[in-house]
């Protein structure tokens, strides 16, 4: 199972201004990612971190090159196709939350099952498993504005955890949150990658987050610059 | 889900959907107030031409319309008092109606002269209560005359002022007659005023030489229902006349009905523009303020179809939430202007008047419009949010996300 490839991304880059002054966000990047890997994306500001993560989300389309995720390339995806394509396939967790604030927590999370078209039964018992993961399970009914970033963030894993995604994407995670908060969410990310086989990719400069990862991909103008598998604590 | 989000998110900013609730209360209180005036006025207006100019429907000799000979009288005995005994009919009263000139010492001026019976007039044209000055037909005067208030200032004519009325007679001979102002009336038509003139009918046969004949039988009914089936009845009753409805003897009342039915609709294309501008404005600020989550949306998978629902549902429930205050507002306000009216002396007394229109004005609730103007409402807001919504759609989450 630890070979299952989850994202195989060939020779891609991003442009921008290719008119003008074309600066290479990204620049001719291979990404190989199996099911089930813990790894960190680091790198300077500017270092084409969130664009790689961007591309790989389908949330951006490269220049040039392919990404395969699940057997299909998605740089051939129309607009349409890619939305629906990460709602299925990928999770979502961003640095700044980013939870809807008129919805509870627990709206937040079935949102994603309630666009996949799942049955209510289903979506209440993974809103209960996907709680009791992230230790959230007494502030179901919490709007985003009662809870503590922290716990905005683990309900932001939740949602992303939500759809039984590929792997989960996670762009500067803890970012925004004190040390005991992102210890704690890296626990939890840590425990459900080695529990449930959960590939995670995160973007990174965080100390915290790099001393778990298993694999580390650091990136210096777009470029891969050194792709190592330190000993980890995850 | 979509729709709870929805409803929600237009609680977000409490001001700002209390403003488009208020305005979309506004543009409906506006249309429907326009329309109700307007109904009013046209109420009105119909009103005057049945009950005081040309009643419910008329009877002519066929040719009569023609030229307005003298000749052309109602044939006698064919059983016109039938019509009398009808149960639908309120009112009837024979006129002689004949086209002439009225001559003064300082002037003259082309009228239509009336040959009416006192007290049948009353009870179909009530123009015994238009009287401004003087009597209504006294006994003791001889040749007495009812001209409008118009007239009398043109010509500078008051009560007891002598003038001489010329016309044709039944052998197309033309005859004239002195007659002295026994009343000055004034009618909500001034234009009518202007250029009728009433005697009394016996008189005005006497000159006309027809005897006891009539041109035309005036006929006033309980209730406008009953037209459609009375005309039919009459017209069956008496195939050799002309029987007319008063749509047809004041085509011009018919013509500004439909005029003034499409001015309101005009009217109302402005009031909802104006609401559309509003809506986008605000439309397109909450969608601005929410980039971001908008862009987020479509990160984690709403699709557009979904993205574009919550944006139009989220204007659908601030519509559907300003209707009914816009409703209960405007049938308090309609209804209280319904008793007490409004003066719209203001505009003008000379031009409302000369348009045959009261200056008091009763705006009816338009019940039967209510649910076209909800439907106008509603595709107004709709169609306003469809240019915010598909800016919402261009979104590309990469960007969004950034803001």
């Amino acid at each position: 199972m630890q070979n299952e490839t989850v994202i195989d991304a060939h020779n891609v880059s991003r442009i921008y201004n290719p008119e003008t002054i074309p600066v290479y966000a990204v620049n001719q990047v291979h990404l190989h990612l199996s099911k089930g890997e813990f790894t960190a994306l680091v790198g300077p500001s500017g270092s084409g971190k969130t664009t790689l993560l961007n591309l790989v989300g389908g949330l951006d389309r490269p220049d040039s090159g392919n990404i395969i995720i699940n057997n299909i390339d998605i740089t051939k995806l129309s607009s349409n196709q890619l939305i629906n394509f990460r709602l299925n396939h990928i999770g979502f967790v961003f640095q700044s939350f980013n939870l809807i604030p008129v919805l509870t927590a627990r709206e937040n999370v079935e949102m994603i099952m309630h666009l996949q078209k799942i049955k209510r039964s289903d979506r209440d018992l993974r809103i209960k498993q996907l709680f009791d993961e992230v230790q959230l399970s007494d502030k179901l009914n919490s709007r985003p504005s009662e809870l503590s970033g922290g716990q905005q963030q683990r309900v932001a894993v939740a949602r992303a955890l939500a759809s039984k995604p590929k792997f989960v994407l996670a762009d500067e995670p803890t970012a925004n949150l004190d040390t005991k908060s992102a210890y704690n969410l890296l626990d939890i990310m840590a425990k459900l990658n080695r529990e449930e086989q959960i590939t995670f990719l995160f973007s990174t400069h965080d100390q915290r987050v790099i001393e778990r990862a298993r694999r580390v991909i650091t990136l210096v103008d777009g470029k891969i610059a050194s792709d190592t598998q330190p000993t980890s604590t995850a | 889900m979509i729709l709870i989000m929805a409803w929600r998110n237009i609680w977000r900013n409490k001001a700002r959907s209390l403003i488009i609730i208020f305005s979309i209360m506004l543009g409906l209180f506006s249309a429907l107030s326009v329309v109700a005036i307007y109904k009013g006025m046209m109420r009105s207006r119909v009103r005057t031409v049945i009950d005081r100019e040309v009643g419910h429907l008329q009877l002519h000799h066929a040719r009569f319309k023609e030229d307005y000979l003298a000749g052309f009288v109602l044939p006698e005995g064919i059983g016109l008092e039938k019509i009398d005994s009808m149960p639908e009919v309120k009112a009837t009263t024979r006129r002689t109606v004949t086209t002439g000139m009225l001559s003064t010492a300082t002037g003259s001026s082309g009228i239509t002269i009336y040959g009416v019976v006192p007290d049948d007039e009353k009870l179909i044209s009530q123009l015994d209560k238009m009287i401004v000055e003087g009597k209504y037909f006294p006994a003791e005067m001889r040749n007495p005359v009812l001209i409008g208030k118009k007239l009398a200032k043109k010509l500078k004519l008051n009560v007891k002022s002598k003038l001489v009325l010329m016309f044709s007679d039944s052998t197309n001979a033309m005859v004239s007659a002195a007659f002295r102002v026994s009343a000055i009336y004034e009618s909500e038509n001034s234009s009518l005023d202007e250029r009728s003139v009433y005697v009394a009918r016996e008189n005005l046969n006497k000159l006309l030489g027809i005897g006891t004949a009539t041109h035309e039988v005036v006929v006033l009914l309980h209730r406008d229902e009953d037209l459609d089936r009375v005309i039919v009845s009459i017209g069956k009753m008496f195939p050799s006349l002309k029987v007319e409805r008063w749509e047809d003897l004041s085509p011009e009342t018919e013509l500004m009905v439909d005029t003034v039915n499409q001015y309101s609709y005009i009217i109302l294309i402005i009031i909802m523009l104006a609401l559309a501008f509003g809506i986008v404005n605000t439309m397109l600020m909450a969608i601005l303020e929410r980039t971001r989550e908008l862009g987020m949306l479509l990160a984690l998978g709403m699709n557009k179809v979904k993205l574009f629902f919550l944006i139009q549902s989220e204007t659908v429930f601030l519509t559907l939430a300003g209707c009914p205050f816009g409703l209960m507002f405007s049938w308090f306000t309609i209804n209280y202007f319904n008793r007490k009216g409004i003066d719209l002396s203001i505009f003008g007394d000379e031009m409302m008047s000369s348009f045959g229109f009261s200056t008091f004005v009763y705006p009816e609730f338009p019940f039967d419009k209510v649910t076209g103007m909800l439907l106008i409402v509603v595709a107004t807001s709709i169609l306003s949010s469809l240019f915010p919504a598909i800016k919402a759609l261009r979104l590309s989450p990469v960007e969004a996300l950034r803001k």
